[in-house]
């Protein structure tokens, strides 16, 4: 009472951003301090799917492409944040009732804040790649000022997890098996997704697909900025960011009209 | 008490769809797409005015399956109105067993999250957390995970966040039913104190005593309606003659 207007929103901004830290904070810490390895985890599980993957297609199926644990590396990083994002929220109303079963919070908050958390393990993937490409697997181009294309390339997928996340979550309200339904499809995403083929056998193989699937798209775009230091396929990014809005304003639209029968419902 | 509203009800109702079918799945949903599930439909609250005003201590009282706790939802902006429209000024805080905590995370996370989710700053939260948990008398068991906790400490912790993180507006749905003599003493200790002053309560009781002797105004329910919103008195003299 009696504060200034813009002193009150700067206060209620204030508290948000630090609940929102607060809140990934202690996803982050629930999902990998709670085991033996801790932290570990984050790191490990990554190189071991780079490992599994490397075996099959470098040694069996004779995978000729240079750089290909890199190549493997970076889009499987970009493929788990989008995992988790997804197919791990679907339930987000559930799991977190808790928190707005007994005040009028703002559900969002729920959702972008489990969305950070994961953005601070694709960081620590992200950084590992980065260590790995440059100083491990040195027949690799190095740093180049187009690197720093992957923030926007990162926010885009942000916003494409978060928009399929509402969406997904939201549809969980009316109709449970959204879940199992989702995981075929991530499923067959994941084998029309270039993460383990070359690029060219894949745009062969599906002349313009890159358009239809935002996530080969971002997938695409991340090795050119970072692998191939060359700058992004701006079409293609303009593209993938209209899919991620698009997505992420029908997300907004269904959080609003069954978001709040998720107290009642679940 | 100042004539602002702290909430704000006209005609709102809640209905609830049964339905008899429990699954709820897109494949149930597209194998009977021209066989429409049977539902019931329940009206727990018919269409109602209701105005609070801020620093009011409202009693709500009716018998069981009145209606009390689904408008406390209602008002709470926990449940959404079938019909009629809400205005709710401040934040919300709805305490019967708890009041929003994890039983994944400890008692020293479900603090720092409630509290925040209730509009506290960290270093407001740093500021009270001892008092928290001295209240609660857990501080053996602060980094244990609630899980473990017994009932009653659960509902302790709840009530010391609620009594110390405390939101604007608060809905005490039968805090005083809940816990051992000691904490039932405890609460009412706490209306005793200076803690309600400023606050706008809203309190769900079977016990007369405590509606009369803390609330200023009472609403009584009865099948859904609201029978009466006014002069505490009356409205216990009525829910009394309803019990006979």
């Amino acid at each position: 009472m009696g504060k200034p207007v813009s002193e009150k929103y700067f206060l209620l901004s204030a508290n948000r951003m630090e609940r929102l830290w607060l809140l990934a904070k202690i996803e982050f810490k629930l999902r990998y301090y709670e085991n033996k390895l801790g932290l570990l985890w984050a790191l490990i599980k990554p190189l071991l799917d780079v490992l599994v993957y490397y075996i099959a297609f470098k040694y069996i199926m004779k995978q000729g492409m240079p750089n290909f644990a890199s190549y493997l590396f970076l889009g499987l990083i970009i493929w788990n944040f989008f995992v988790e994002s997804t197919t791990g929220t679907v339930q987000i109303l559930r799991t977190k009732k808790y928190l707005y079963e007994y005040s009028n919070m703002n559900k969002m908050e729920i959702y972008t804040s489990t969305l950070m958390s994961n953005a601070l393990g694709f960081l620590f993937n992200f950084l590992m790649f980065m260590v790995f490409f440059n100083l491990i697997q040195t027949r690799g181009l190095g740093l180049s000022p187009y690197n720093l294309w992957i923030i926007p390339l990162f926010l885009n997928l942000y916003i494409l997890g978060l928009g399929l996340s509402l969406i997904l979550s939201c549809i969980y309200i009316v109709a449970k098996d959204i879940h199992q339904i989702w995981q075929v499809f991530t499923q067959v995403l994941l084998f029309l997704s270039p993460i383990f083929y070359p690029i060219d056998k894949f745009e062969n193989a599906l002349p313009g697909f890159k358009y239809l699937n935002p996530i080969a798209g971002i997938i695409v775009n991340a090795r050119k900025v970072m692998m191939d230091s060359s700058p992004p396929d701006y079409k293609l990014m303009l593209a993938d960011f209209v899919y991620a809005f698009l997505l992420f304003g029908l997300g907004k639209l269904l959080l609003n009209k069954l978001g709040e029968k998720a107290s009642e419902k679940l | 008490m100042s004539s602002e509203l702290a909430i704000s009800a006209q005609q709102i109702s809640k209905t609830f769809v049964l339905s008899e079918d429990s699954h709820n799945t897109v494949k149930h949903r597209l194998f009977n797409l021209f066989n429409p599930p049977r539902n019931r439909k329940f009206e727990a609250v018919k269409p109602m005015d209701l105005e609070v005003r801020k620093g009011e201590c409202i009693g709500l009282i009716g018998r069981n399956g009145s209606g009390k706790s689904t408008l406390v939802k209602l008002l709470a902006g926990v449940y959404p109105v079938t019909s009629g429209k809400m205005k709710i000024n401040g934040h919300t805080l709805l305490m019967n067993l708890g009041v929003g905590m994890s039983h994944e995370l400890t008692a020293r996370e479900n603090i720092y999250v409630s509290a925040s989710v209730l509009g506290l700053r960290v270093k407001d939260i740093d500021a009270i957390f001892d008092q928290i948990v001295d209240f609660a008398e857990l501080s053996e068991f602060i980094d244990t995970k609630i899980k473990f906790f017994s009932s009653g400490m659960v509902a302790r912790l709840g009530f010391s966040i609620a009594v110390n993180a405390g939101a604007d507006i608060m809905f005490l749905d039968e805090i005083f039913a809940v816990g051992d003599v000691k904490f039932q003493e405890k609460a009412v200790k706490v209306f005793e104190s200076s803690w309600i002053e400023g606050k706008t309560v809203i309190l769900v009781s079977h016990s007369m005593d405590i509606i009369r002797k803390y609330c200023g105004r009472t609403a009584f329910m009865k099948h859904g309606n609201l029978v009466y919103y006014g002069d505490t008195p009356k409205a216990v003299e009525m829910y009394l003659e309803d019990n006979h």
